[in-house]
Formats: structure tokens, C-alpha cells, sequence
């Protein structure tokens, strides 16, 4: 099938009045390749944490899109992203996942750049060269945009990008949900032990649509349900405080990040947690207390899984973890799953979680192999000549979302979808779609930027 | 031919001939097979870079002088 924009991904291939999408959008090759240009080269795009490069010269080998890019903290401190690759024949630079160096130097023939990008080596530099190498013009290919945000690290490939914060918008209230201290306190997370990451025989958007806030597959979960792998002993998580809570569903539509989230009611103690421990749940009965002495009313809010658009998965709670999408390909996704822990919380404390986590999520964690399991087949049977001539359905709770939603004095930021009673809607994964057709249509960011036009027209 | 020196043993201190005839002390070593960091000892070929620190080619080296 070829597809251009010109046939309409707004209309024909990602269909929001009727709510379904084509299954050509996951599994077209050139729709893929399409991506890569209009949607991972313009957007902004989780590369690491910093508590990942504490001291100069650390770096961590990351991936923008399909392409391999260094996070590195230079000799005077300063966090770069660059794209790994020599600007002599392409050869990476650096193959290792992560370490400490003075300076990359490309195997190929030898040229080497500094922390900073600057080539700083180039072989027979007098003799073959004859000294007329600029090299300040070589050095290696830096990120047009970075933005360090609470220890995170973000980078866009574009220079005509909106600043990050300006990208995530009012969105940021939900991002802080996962990089805030549990006692409130602004950021001062760091990641626990090494990262994990494994491949999917999927295309990127299944689990990234996934923790949107799917919650229709809860079903999917019930045999972990079962086991009871939660911090208390029961379930996959602490519920009680999910079923004091009015559940919601958050979209941006501007934007295009949507989250779950629980609203507490008024004046109502958050209920006990991670009971299989009393030190840590006497240190979450703690950080409760101090979360709600500092952040007021909107401490009656905590988060459930979401994503900001449109690769990086939030899940801020139980467990607390942001995971990277990455494509590889049409039919592959490879994942990195990043583990959030307060930095200043007992060495107990990390150590249960640490348990904890790795039994939730991960390639070998109960519940993502659950998931990993649908997306898998899912993608696999989209593929055939007669399946992809059918849509999926994405018509739940169509039309049912509302501007302006306020539970006891509350407001939430963005569009919502109140499914207490409901109990599921795909909102969140409309918006998704919603906002990747956008993209794939739009020839620049002033087109994207859809709230400086709104702006610029009152 | 001499044998190839393994420049990732060349440990800050050690002295080493270039292929110009020019000598060099190490003064450290990225450890990446391919460079290491020298500060310029002679260089009969060029006396201004006596006392600077460069960055030295592997395949430049072609002895050492002096063990640290």
C-alpha cells in the first residue's frame, strides 16, 4: 500500500468521528519510514537521567528514534546528547552502554572527539591532511534541543521544536507525579541499579497506546491478580486507595499526552501501603503525610500510567518507572525501562522495591509478560492480506469526555474522562492517535504548535 | 619491522619515540587502543612543540624509551 499524507491520516487512516484506526498505521512499512522523518526527528524524546552521568566525562549510550545518541556530562560539567556516529565514515563512536572517558574515538580510522563533541584527533593530521582539516567543523552532531527537567533528560533533533516545558504545557503537573519525592519535595529521584531492556516483535505504538491508560485489559492482569505479587501481599498493587478514588482519565489534546490519575476526596487519610513491610510502610505512611502538608489540595491526586507523546511511558507509582519505546523497525520495538526510586530513601526501602519492581515489570516482570504477550500477537495477526483491511475500534466512551472537570474543589488540567462508573474508556488512546496523525500530516511545528495559533488569534 | 606497541599498556611517565624522531612522555591514556595523551619532549622536525601537550597517534608511536 502506498500512503502519503495527501490521503489523509486524519481522515481515512486514523478516522476520530468514527472512532477506529487502520491496522496499516502498525504495520505499513512506508508509513514506518515516514515516522522516523516526521514524528521521532521533530519531537522531544526521554534519553536518560542524569543521577546516570554524575561526574565529568560519564556517559550513557541512549537512542533517539531508531539512531544511537551519547549522553555524556563533559570536563566542565555540562550534559550534551550527541549522535554516535563519526563524521568521518559513521562509525560509532562509543560501544559501550555506559562508562567514563576523556574521549570517543571512532575504531574506523581513529578520529576522536572530547566530552564536549569537539574532534580533538584526527590521524596524519600534518602529513595527510596537511593541517587543513577545519576541525571545528567536524566535531560530532549535538541534539538541537536538551532540557534537563528534575534529573530527567530530554532532547529534541529540531531546532524549530517548542521548549520542552513549553511542549509538555500543563501536562508537567502529571510528569511530576513520577519525578517528585514521595513526601513531596520537588524532584530528587535517581534510578535504581542499571536499566533493563528487551526486544518486542511489535510495532512501537501497541504498548505505547498501552500506557496511555488502557485499563480494559486489566483482564489481561487477573492470573498476576491471582498470585499476588503486590507490596501488601494481594493483587499486582495497594487498591485501597484506587477504590476510595474517583478515577479519571487526562488528555492534552494540543499536545498529545494523556495519563490516568486517582482523585482522593476531600479531607479523607490515604490509606495504608506496602504492608508486607513496616519500614516501608511506616516510610510511605511518612512521605504521605509530608506530600499532603506540602502540595495542599493537589496532593489528593496520585498517578497511574501514562505517556508523554509519544514514546515515553510514565508509571508513577506502584511500581514507579518510565519506559522508552523505541522502534526498530516496523515490526520491532525495543524497550528501556528506567527504575525511579527517591534518592534520600533508606537503603530498605530501595532494596523492597527494587524486589518489588522487577517482579511487576521488565522482561521478566509477571505483568509487563502479560502485556508483552498481546502486543506480540496482536501485531503478528494485523499483518495478514485479509486482516488489514479491517480497523480496529477505538469507540469507547466517544464523546463522553469533558473540558473543565472539578470533583470537591478540585480542577483537573486537560480533558477528562471521569470512568469511576464507567469503569473503562479509550480516551486517552484516541488522543494518542489523534495527535500522531497531526504530526504525520503537518509539514512544520507551525502547524504543531496548535496552542500559539489559538494564542495568537484572541 | 618492529613489532606494534600495544598503547594501552603506555602508562603516564613512560617515554616513547615518534615516528618524526621526536620523543614524548606520556601523561595519560584514554585507554582506547588508539591515542594517548604526551607531552613533547624533543622534536627535532618541530622545536615549538617541545613542553606542549597533544594527543599522540598509535601508529606514530614506534618505541618506548623509559618505563615509569
Amino acid at each position: 500500500m502506498t500512503t502519503t499524507h495527501e490521503q489523509g491520516y486524519r481522515t481515512d487512516l486514523v478516522n476520530m468521528k468514527a472512532g477506529q484506526i487502520s491496522r496499516e498505521i502498525f504495520v505499513n512499512e512506508e508509513i514506518y519510514q515516514q515516522e522516523l522523518e516526521r514524528l521521532f526527528a521533530r519531537v522531544w524524546l526521554f534519553v536518560g537521567h542524569e543521577s546516570q552521568i554524575p561526574r565529568p566525562g560519564d556517559y550513557f549510550v541512549s537512542s533517539m528514534g531508531e539512531e544511537s545518541v551519547i549522553l555524556c556530562r563533559d570536563r566542565v560539567g555540562k550534559v550534551h546528547v550527541f549522535l554516535n556516529s563519526c563524521r568521518h565514515r559513521g562509525m560509532k563512536v562509543c560501544r559501550y552502554d555506559d562508562g567514563n572517558t576523556p574521549v570517543f574515538t571512532c575504531p574506523y580510522h581513529g578520529w576522536s572527539y572530547g566530552t564536549d563533541g569537539k574532534l580533538v584527533g584526527v590521524p596524519y593530521f600534518r602529513e595527510a591532511y596537511h593541517q587543513k582539516l577545519d576541525k571545528a567543523q567536524w566535531g560530532l552532531v549535538e541534539v538541537s534541543q536538551l532540557c534537563l527537567y528534575k534529573g530527567t533528560v530530554w532532547a529534541s533533533w529540531d531546532p524549530s521544536a517548542p521548549p520542552f516545558l513549553e511542549y509538555l504545557g500543563d501536562f508537567v503537573h502529571y510528569l511530576d507525579l513520577t519525578l517528585d519525592g514521595w513526601d513531596g519535595s520537588d524532584g530528587g529521584t535517581e534510578i535504581l541499579g542499571g536499566i533493563q531492556k528487551w526486544r518486542i516483535p511489535c510495532n512501537w505504538k501497541f504498548p505505547a497506546e498501552n500506557f496511555c491508560g488502557d485499563s480494559y485489559h486489566n483482564i489481561s492482569h487477573r492470573s498476576v491478580d491471582l498470585v499476588g505479587i503486590g507490596p501488601s501481599g494481594s493483587g499486582r498493587r495497594d487498591m485501597q486507595e484506587r477504590l476510595m478514588a474517583r478515577r479519571l482519565q487526562v488528555s492534552f489534546y494540543e499536545r498529545g499526552h494523556q495519563t490516568g490519575v486517582y482523585l482522593f476526596p476531600k479531607d479523607r487519610p490515604t490509606p495504608p501501603s506496602y504492608q508486607h513491610s513496616p519500614v516501608v510502610s511506616e516510610y510511605f505512611a511518612h512521605c504521605e503525610e509530608e506530600r499532603r502538608r506540602k502540595r495542599g489540595e493537589w496532593a489528593r491526586l496520585i498517578g497511574s500510567p501514562g505517556e508523554i507523546f509519544p514514546n515515553t511511558a510514565l508509571h508513577p507509582r506502584q511500581p514507579r518507572t518510565i519506559a522508552v519505546w523505541h522502534p526498530r523497525g516496523t515490526h520491532q520495538t525495543e524497550v528501556w525501562r528506567w527504575y525511579l526510586v527517591d534518592s534520600g530513601a533508606p537503603p530498605e526501602v530501595k532494596d523492597f522495591l527494587r524486589d518489588y519492581y522487577i517482579r511487576y515489570s521488565g522482561p521478566a516482570g509477571m505483568t509487563e509478560q502479560d502485556d508483552m504477550e498481546n502486543w506480540n500477537y496482536a501485531h503478528a495477526a494485523s499483518r495478514g492480506t485479509i486482516a488489514r483491511r479491517y480497523p480496529y475500534s477505538y469507540e469507547q466512551g466517544l464523546g463522553f469526555e469533558v473540558d473543565n472537570y472539578e470533583w470537591q474543589g478540585l480542577r483537573i488540567p486537560g480533558t477528562v474522562m471521569d470512568i469511576t462508573e464507567a469503569k473503562s474508556s479509550e480516551h486517552n488512546l484516541r488522543n494518542l492517535y489523534r495527535r500522531w496523525a497531526e504530526f504525520m500530516e503537518a509539514e512544520s511545528w507551525d502547524e504543531l504548535a496548535i496552542w500559539r495559533i489559538a494564542r495568537a488569534a484572541e | 619491522m618492529t613489532d606494534p606497541i600495544n598503547v594501552r599498556l603506555l602508562e603516564p611517565g613512560i617515554r616513547v619515540v615518534l615516528e618524526d624522531g621526536a620523543t614524548a612522555e606520556i601523561v595519560s591514556n584514554p585507554l582506547d587502543g588508539v591515542w594517548v595523551f604526551g607531552r613533547y619532549l624533543t622534536s627535532p622536525d618541530e622545536p615549538g612543540r617541545v613542553g606542549s601537550e597533544e594527543m599522540i597517534f598509535a601508529q606514530d608511536i614506534v618505541e618506548i624509551t623509559e618505563q615509569s
